[in-house]
């Protein structure tokens, strides 16, 4: 709410603070980009700029082997833990029981995640022996393995981390869908899949594919559940935090850390120009037929 | 499968719990088709639940609905007969009026050519032609609800269902709306079944109307005989603006009962009820059927009256109101046309008579 009889330095000093913030948090991200852009790296008198860090990572057999794994973990990540946080937002308007349903779904999220990884740990290693045991006695030799660490654990464990946010992201978008809509489209005819496909999901598609943008850069920038749960391959984040703490930070390291912040903020400045540009044009649209209204 | 096939809706033994609350107590209702039937109540009455169940939006906890005699108390809303007008925010935002108005032919496959053929008949029809490629914010209150009832009427489904409708419009707009919808409904001869708490939009359109409040249904009858002659106390109370004063019969002889009301015994038609001396019973009287006497005019015979004191005089613009009080401390309302009303003869404190004639007198015995 604006006070119309604040003085003019208090909203300047508000746009300041506001600035200085945002500058404090995207400062140590654009020295990091800063530095991966520098020919002669961290600490160096003399700026050159160079892509030649970068060009170093993409020639790099392990990362890119790295980053493929990655994309595939946070497309799996994507295809399985949207469509549950969509049933668990579309749920939660419907129930009577909202704070018991958000404070049990929110939980994990105030749970540390080496607790949440170590935890997990055990529970993969205690079923895998559960299971492989069973196969040995039964001779079902299919039941063993699935629980073994590897993708499917480390996949278990992103899904898990990132359901409360897709949850809260959709959530926020379903805030402004009358669900008075969708029994509207019933009783045109429509199915309870086809009132969802044809009514609901284009209103919330915003919110579906932001929750998706944002689980592919959690699950980039993930690091404790993944490594605890990964197995034998190895993700982006995790090879770049080996590399720090092994052999400390490199100019390819920096680079490593501009590609994910770049992933991040690319995402989301497409996510928000894309929005406001859709806004402007509806509103541009209202305008031109509301003046050709007034004017025939 | 019954065979009552001018009945558009009945319902028999109708019932919905919320958990421990009772949203509607066992309805039995009839609509006979061609009509233009009006559910009236109080709000949370159970009047939009009994809508909801005829909808199939809701699953009766108890009892039937049958829509043309075949039961649908267990189909869902999109395989029944029926369409809906929602009170607001049910126009699809993404879609233009044409879309709004043919998604339900689309869904029934019809060829892309009679969509359009319909879109543009039925959009004529609620007076929006030329606004096919408008979307829904672009509209105004009326103008969206003119689309959700184009919508509605292009499916040819055997009953609309209307809930509160008119609900989000300006006074004005709603009685234009209300003479609009009386006159699509005559015009396209399908069963509106419409929900609203305002009683002048129902008398405005209704050819019978049913008075819902605490999930039972109170009275149905048309709007003359439930504003003239309410049977119930309750609808005496609802509809219209009525006097009403509790008693005990102390006499019956013939078809006249004597009603002790505490500061007197008036007599009223006792309207071919049973009834015994002791009986509790309630007696009301339209405002405008009731006038007021002076002290002097005391000895006017022909007319029942109970003493009052005078309090003060409301100017309501088409009439004015007087508001009466009862030795009883009852307050009461005489209304009169202000045009026929000059300045009140009578000043706060005044005894006066409260009368009315005898057959203009309702007794209600519940």
């Amino acid at each position: 709410m604006t006070d119309e009889f604040s003085s003019v330095w208090s909203y300047r000093l508000k746009w300041l603070y506001l600035l200085l913030l945002v500058a404090t948090l995207m400062v140590p991200v654009f020295y990091n980009l800063y530095i991966s852009f520098n020919k002669f790296g961290f600490g160096a008198y003399n700026y050159e700029f160079t892509l030649q860090w970068y060009s170093v990572v993409f020639q790099d057999q392990l990362l890119l082997s790295a980053f493929g794994w990655t994309m595939l973990l946070a497309l799996c990540t994507v295809m399985t833990a949207v469509p549950l946080g969509l049933v668990a937002a579309k749920f939660f308007k419907t129930t009577r029981f909202k704070v018991w349903f958000v404070a049990l779904l929110l939980l994990p999220l105030f749970v540390p995640a080496d607790i949440v990884a170590a935890s997990l740990l055990v529970f993969f290693k205690n079923l895998s022996f559960s299971l492989s045991w069973l196969a040995d006695m039964t001779g079902l030799s299919w039941l063993g393995g699935w629980f073994d660490l590897g993708f499917m654990t480390a996949l278990i464990g992103l899904i898990i981390y990132t359901i409360p946010y897709i949850f809260i992201v959709i959530l926020i978008t379903m805030g402004r869908y009358h669900p008075q809509q969708t029994e509207a489209a019933r009783s045109c005819g429509a199915t309870a899949w086809q009132a969802f496909r044809d009514v609901e999901f284009p209103q919330i598609r915003a919110g579906i594919f932001s929750a998706a943008a944002f689980t592919i850069i959690l699950t980039f920038n993930e690091y404790t559940r993944t490594s605890m749960l990964k197995g034998g391959f190895d993700t982006f984040t995790s090879v770049l935090i080996s590399q720090m703490l092994n052999t400390g930070m490199s100019e390819q390291s920096y680079a490593m850390g501009g590609i994910v912040s770049l992933v991040a903020i690319l995402t989301i400045g497409g996510i928000i120009a894309f929005t406001m540009l859709r806004v402007q044009s509806l509103e541009r649209t209202q305008r031109l037929k509301v003046n050709a209204d007034m004017s025939g | 499968m019954k065979n009552t096939t001018d009945i558009a809706v009945e319902s028999i033994g109708l019932s919905k719990n919320y958990g421990t609350v009772t949203a509607l107590k066992s309805v039995d209702l009839k609509i006979a088709s061609g009509q233009y039937y009006v559910l009236l109540g109080p709000s949370g009455g159970g009047k939009t639940t009994l809508l909801r169940l005829i909808g199939g939006f809701l699953r009766p906890t108890n009892g039937q609905i049958y829509l043309h005699g075949h039961d649908v108390s267990n189909v869902p809303p999109n395989l029944r007969p029926t369409s809906m007008v929602f009170q607001s925010y049910a126009l699809f935002p993404h879609m233009t009026v044409a879309g709004n108005v043919g998604y339900g032919l689309k869904l029934k496959k019809l060829p892309s050519a009679e969509i359009a053929e319909k879109v543009v008949a039925m959009l004529s029809l609620v007076g929006l032609s030329g606004f096919e490629d408008r979307l829904p914010h672009e509209l105004s209150g009326g103008q969206q609800q003119r689309v959700q009832l184009a919508r509605a009427l292009v499916l040819e489904s055997d009953v609309i269902l209307l809930d509160e409708p008119l609900a989000a419009l300006d006074a004005k707009l709603r009685k234009d709306m209300c003479f609009e919808l009386k006159q699509i409904q005559e015009q396209v001869g399908i069963t509106f079944v419409h929900v609203t708490h305002n009683q002048e939009e129902a008398m405005t359109i209704a050819d019978r109307i049913a008075i819902i409040a605490d999930g039972e249904l109170i009275e149905e009858g048309t709007p003359q005989d439930i504003y003239r002659e309410p049977v119930k106390r309750f609808t005496a109370g609802f509809i219209g603006e009525n006097n009403i004063v509790d008693g005990k019969v102390t006499a019956v002889k013939g078809t006249q009962a004597k009603v002790d009301v505490g500061s007197t015994t008036i007599a009223a038609n006792s309207r071919s009820k049973n009834l015994s001396v002791g009986d509790q019973v309630a007696v009301s009287i339209r405002s405008e059927l009731c006038r007021i006497l002076g002290e002097n005019e005391k000895n006017v015979r022909n007319v029942q009256k109970i003493p009052a004191t005078y309090v003060e005089e409301f100017f309501l613009g088409l009439t004015v109101s007087h508001l009466v009080r009862l030795k009883t401390g009852a307050d009461m309302i005489v209304r009169e046309s202000s045009d026929r009303a000059g300045t009140s003869e009578f000043s706060e404190g005044d005894d006066i008579y409260l009368a009315w004639e005898l057959g203009d007198a309702r007794l209600h015995t519940s």
